[in-house]
């Protein structure tokens, strides 16, 4: 009885931090980009031209795509490590449909629908054991690939590699030099943009939105209101699922050719954008406002490391060492003491 | 006795955050004594007694605890202090003889012999229990009691100069407490200091041979064997207006409420396998109390009722203003029939800490009210929200602050607004007043009181006896898993209440010895 | 009394004991060229840093929190490519610096993970992550592919003539085994347990909850150095890529092995028989001929076997807990 007395007076201590922290992750946040666009202008020549400008979207626009169903993962105080392994599959899956001889359109529906699929499978299984969740859906993720590779290589002499001829327009969607009715920023950018503000709105505004905070916040409580946490959970992965294979299917637009290892930065860097935007692994506070920041941050940092001559093996490293300290900033632990 | 100083406490004080939960705090205990610390909820007890543990470090002030200071719990140990805390910390995937003798391992060493642990274990549960227990089976696997127990003979078995007990019997029937108490006795013969820290007083009275009461963080009187009564307790844990809080509005009660159809109605409920059934109804425009000590019950039937837990046998039925009768076979059921639940443990299922005040109303109001494509009406829950800021008086600050800035107290009552809100028929509340200061309890008393003149129907449940003497218009005791006896308004004392929470005959006094 | 200790502490280990003798069963029928000499040869030697990575893994998740260290894999990989790149490459060949070397960097970068969940209180989960992320873009700079010889004495290791059971690859593997035996023999080792199942209590009765933590991890961190060793004993050179799927491999074997990925339980037995799963159901898949299908099917069978044995220890312990 006096603990939870307690408890409200170690709760009112963190609120002070925690309230700082939400304008703190996007005051840092913006720091960093316009820090990291100063020095790309600086030390770059050309940093600031339309071709970069139109290649640093472009990469955001995968990232971002990628990243959302790792955002809503994270509000549940989850993370989904499944997403490159259907990028992947997707990646492969879609050209072998192609040659296949299914119409396009229905190739990728398919596509998309067994990408929701996998994803549902995942939160399925992976409710029940929250906490090793993502240890699951790296479970998930490898069947998935596996699959997909066993589907594709019967009667296919290259087993990861697909090559078809891709349809001219989902070319255009995310090639470069795309083309969004004459302007020359490719279509993928918008489609990136209509889905944000679409996503935000719904987390806003609807009790799909209101049910991912309330969960994410404490699931007894949201438990208390009849917010279902297991249809909130499997529903979220399964979109997660959804928008991997999506962003599978656009970067095979993208590259022109399947390759089932596309998807594999996407393991780390989609984690890195939610944490460098501000989205917090313990669940509940942040949003995908917050991921379209860390997404800029990443790619406008990658593309400094990649002007400097930094090969991909470094840009990683760098990344990688990016993310103990933004969680340093946003989801320490309490102390043990402040837990009795 | 010469008296010989174990505990020194000089001005401590602790804040955390904006609230301050010890405000120059000055303690003393000595040896072969128990010492009760006794106070309301939120008093500060707790944190002294986890001062005194190592577990926190005071903001200020002196300690000085057996000739030494304790900054974490390993000094606290070497020094001869332990603590059994409120909550029951076992580790599950260990057995028994690893549980109690935690601590004792050295970094090679794993310290006494196995035999001789066994034999020393298996007397002090033996003697405890009242009967052996497996010393290797999993404490996962053990019960909630026999857990309680584990966590009490560590604590004894570390041949302590200090014990700390805070609220550690809440898990224990009479019986229990009556082995408990002759351990403390054993404990303060061997010149050992123990503090009890509790709310509880009645058993207090009895085995304290000196008693602090502490209030708002600081000491308000020390009192000698002599001295400690009840009332004398009573009288210097709670301000002096006390006597002021909601009044029952009888005339109401027994001409209206009387000729009322019930608008729940239990029948022959077995709450758990084996134990008794009982009855149970509830009146509109009526408030009642569930009472009994920790674990008898009165959790899982108020549970039971808000559709949080299914009864073993027997009907709990709501009757609908058609007259159609309903059992309530779930959450989902009570909340279409408009039954609401306020937990007092507002960080476990209630708050939503990352959330802000408005949001952690709004969550609650948005579900009746969804548009098209599971839209949310913010304009209306702006609109309820704002009536009951002014109705309950919340001290809310900017509403888009967190929920975790207010204070428990109005962390609460947002809670409650956010019941109040939802058009309830009855309200669900278990042990709302926790952790919350007096006047919120009294604002509380008042707006439940309102809420069934209405013609709402209220079920209290609390863990402080004083909670329902002139709120309730009937209580019911619970012991073992059912209802032992309903005391109706005039019936209510603490004495009656406590002889029904303990088990005994009408009119007994309970003998805690 | 004795009898129902033993009983319990098969406990955790029953299920991937049963699995065990159901693939031996298997493969005695389907491929019995394993029971020879070569065949165990192979199998030790083809084995050995798998169980050695699962054996790493074992004190870290014991300490809990959720602690699945899944840089494991790179680290092994930054281990042997160091061997080879640093030491192997500039002419260092002596036994002696190579293994302290694998050993101490190891145990060194655990100690740094350890102290960062413990000091910067991070969920160790993320810091894993990172650590994973880190490694992989610095393995791929110490050597950015395959390649490298290691030294003659290690090359004999792998048993380049004859077949033999009793290989160094085989004494390193009992060396830890035996390590972890003299482990559980501390008092260090029932705190570990305690702090893994409940951090709280074993700090509010006296544990020293961090130090307890950091030992596990520099323990896990020693494995890793002798799972590089005998990693690179196996591929007698360096490999910079095979960080994730040894990751997913000792994961996976140790979940297989019954530990509980929440900490406070874990064994050598169980890590020991999870690995040796892992390695049998390869070498059974290995004995049907999938043709050029037969990595995918590899790859589809161990996420598969992650998953279930996930699912089978959740219901395992809830049996165990609701029996109660």
């Amino acid at each position: 009885m006096s603990t939870s007395y307690f408890y409200d007076r170690c709760l009112s201590r963190m609120s002070i931090d925690k309230s700082i922290s939400i304008d703190k992750s996007i005051v840092l946040g913006s720091a960093l980009l316009i820090f990291l666009t100063i020095m790309g202008g600086f030390l770059l020549e050309g940093f600031f031209s339309f071709q970069n400008l139109r290649s640093v979207l472009l990469l955001a626009a995968f990232l971002g795509i990628a990243s959302l169903g790792q955002t809503l993962v994270a509000l549940l105080g989850g993370l989904d490590l499944s997403i490159p392994f259907i990028i992947g599959s997707a990646n492969i899956l879609l050209p072998s449909l192609l040659s296949s001889g299914l119409p396009p359109v229905l190739a990728i529906v398919i596509v998309l629908m067994l990408g929701a699929l996998v994803g549902l499978m995942n939160g399925a299984l992976s409710f029940r054991l929250q906490g090793q969740s993502l240890i699951m859906s790296l479970a998930v993720g490898f069947m998935a690939v596996g699959a997909t590779q066993i589907y594709t290589s019967i009667g296919s002499e290259f087993g990861g590699n697909v090559f078809t001829p891709i349809p001219e327009w989902l070319r255009n969607l995310a090639a470069f030099n795309g083309v969004t009715f004459g302007i020359q920023i490719p279509p993928v950018v918008f489609i990136w943009a209509a889905i944000s503000i679409l996503l935000i709105w719904l987390m806003r505004n609807t009790w799909f939105g209101i049910s991912i905070y309330a969960v994410g916040g404490s699931r007894v409580a949201a438990h208390r209101l009849r917010i279902s946490e297991s249809r909130t959970w499997i529903q979220v992965h399964g979109i997660s699922g959804f928008m991997s294979a999506t962003a599978g299917i656009l970067l095979l637009g993208f590259s022109g050719g399947g390759f089932v290892g596309v998807g594999d930065p996407y393991l780390f860097t989609t984690v890195a954008a939610v944490v460098i935007g501000g989205t917090s692994l313990l669940g509940g506070s942040g949003g995908y406002g917050a991921t379209i920041l860390g997404v800029l941050v990443l790619t406008v940092l990658t593309s400094l490391l990649v002007g400097l001559g930094l090969s991909f093996a470094a840009q990683q490293a760098v990344i990688g060492s990016f993310i103990i300290p933004m969680v340093a900033v946003y989801a320490r632990s309490k102390h043990i003491r402040n837990q009795i | 006795m010469s008296k010989i100083r174990t505990i020194s406490l000089k001005n401590i004080s602790k804040s955390f955050g904006e609230t301050r939960a010890l405000s120059n705090c000055s303690f003393e205990a000595y040896a072969g004594e128990v010492h009760a610390v006794v106070g309301e909820n939120g008093c500060g007890k707790s944190t002294l007694a986890k001062i005194i543990s190592g577990v926190l470090l005071p903001d200020s002030g002196e300690i000085e605890i057996l000739g030494g200071v304790n900054t974490t719990p390993l000094d606290a140990r070497r020094l001869g202090v332990a603590t059994i805390f409120q909550e029951v910390l076992v580790a599950d995937e260990a057995n028994v003889l690893d549980n109690l003798f935690v601590g004792s391992e050295g970094f090679f060493s794993v310290g006494k012999s196995e035999s001789e642990k066994v034999r020393e274990a298996s007397e002090l549960l033996t003697r405890c229990i009242g009967h052996d227990i497996d010393l290797f089976a999993d404490v996962g696997s053990l019960p909630l009691n026999i857990k309680q127990w584990v966590v009490i003979a560590r604590a004894i078995l570390r041949r302590p100069k200090v014990v700390i007990l805070d609220e550690s019997s809440a898990a224990l029937d009479l019986d229990a407490t009556n082995r408990l108490h002759g351990e403390i006795d054993r404990l303060r013969n061997e010149g050992c200091t123990v503090l009890i820290v509790t709310h509880r007083i009645a058993e207090l009275v009895r085995i304290a041979d000196r008693a602090t009461i502490l209030r708002d963080g600081a000491p308000v009187g020390v009192l000698e064997k002599s001295e400690i009564t009840e009332a004398k307790l009573l009288e210097l844990m709670t301000p002096s207006d006390r006597s002021v809080m909601a009044q029952p509005n009888v005339d109401i009660k027994d001409n209206k409420s009387n000729l009322l159809d019930s608008i729940i109605e239990g029948k022959s409920i077995q709450l758990t396998e084996g134990s008794h059934s009982f009855d149970f109804e509830l009146k509109p425009g009526t408030i009642v109390g569930l009472a009994g000590l920790d674990g008898h019950g009165q959790d899982l039937f108020a549970r039971t009722l808000a559709g949080l837990y299914r009864q073993n046998s027997g009907t709990i039925t709501f009757r609908k203003e058609s007259g159609e009768f309903i059992d309530i076979d779930g959450l989902e059921r009570a909340s279409d029939l408009h039954i609401s639940w306020v937990s007092g443990d507002r960080k476990k299922e209630g708050i939503f800490p990352q959330r802000s005040i408005f949001d952690n109303f709004a969550f609650g109001i948005y579900r009746r009210n969804l548009g098209w494509f599971g839209k949310i009406n913010k304009r209306y829950a702006q609109k309820a929200f704002a009536q009951e800021v002014k109705r309950l008086k919340i001290k809310t600050g900017n509403t888009a602050n967190k929920i975790t800035s207010l204070s428990g107290g109005n962390q609460q009552k947002v809670l409650i607004s956010r019941a109040f809100a939802d058009q309830p028929k009855v309200i669900v509340l278990n042990d709302p007043a926790r952790g919350v200061d007096l006047n919120t309890k009294r604002d509380l008393y008042k707006e439940l009181r309102n809420f069934t003149e209405s013609g709402g129907a209220v079920v209290y449940l609390s863990s402080e006896i004083e909670e329902f003497l002139g709120f309730a218009d009937r209580v019911d005791v619970f012991y073992q898993n059912a209802i032992f006896r309903s005391l109706d308004y005039q019936s209510v004392s603490e004495e009656s209440m406590l002889a029904a929470m303990f088990g005994q005959p009408l009119g007994s006094h309970v003998e805690i010895v | 009394m004795l009898i129902t200790k033993t009983f319990r502490s098969l406990g955790s280990i029953k299920i991937p004991l049963i699995l065990f003798m159901i693939l031996l069963f298997v493969i005695s029928i389907q491929a019995p060229k394993l029971f020879s000499v070569s065949g165990f040869s192979n199998a030790i030697l083809v084995s050995a840093p798998l169980i050695l990575a699962t054996l790493a893994l074992t004190p870290i998740v014991m300490a809990g929190r959720g602690a699945v260290d899944l840089s494991i894999g790179p680290l092994i990989s930054f281990l042997n490519v160091t061997l080879i790149a640093w030491l192997s490459g500039n002419n260092i060949t002596n036994p002696i610096v190579f293994c302290l070397w694998a050993v101490i960097a190891g145990a060194g970068y655990q100690i740094i993970q350890a102290l960062i969940v413990t000091y910067i209180r991070i969920a160790p989960i993320i810091v894993a992550l990172s650590g994973y992320l880190i490694l992989t873009g610095v393995n791929l700079m110490v050597m950015s592919r395959p390649g490298g010889l290691s030294p003659e004495w290690m090359s004999s290791w792998s048993g380049g003539g004859e077949p033999q059971i009793f290989s160094p690859i085989l004494i390193l593997v009992l060396t830890a085994l035996g390590l972890w035996g003299l482990f559980t023999r501390t008092g260090l080792y029932k705190q570990l347990r305690l702090v893994g199942s409940d951090e709280r209590m074993a700090y509010t009765s006296g544990v020293r909850v961090d130090f307890v933590r950091i030992v596990a991890y520099a323990l896990g961190g020693v494995f890793a150095g002798f799972a590089a060793l005998s990693y690179t004993a196996l591929v007698s050179s360096g490999d910079p890529t095979q960080g994730a799927t040894y990751t997913l491999q000792a994961v996976t074997a140790l979940v297989l092995g019954g530990a509980s990925l929440s900490g406070g339980r874990g064994t050598a037995t169980g890590a020991l028989l999870g690995a040796l799963n892992m390695f049998l159901i390869t070498y059974l898949l290995g004995a049907f001929s999938f043709g050029s299908l037969s990595g995918y099917i590899t790859s589809l069978a161990y996420g598969g076997i992650l998953a279930a044995s996930l699912l089978v220890n959740v219901v395992s312990n809830r049996s165990s807990v609701s029996r109660g």
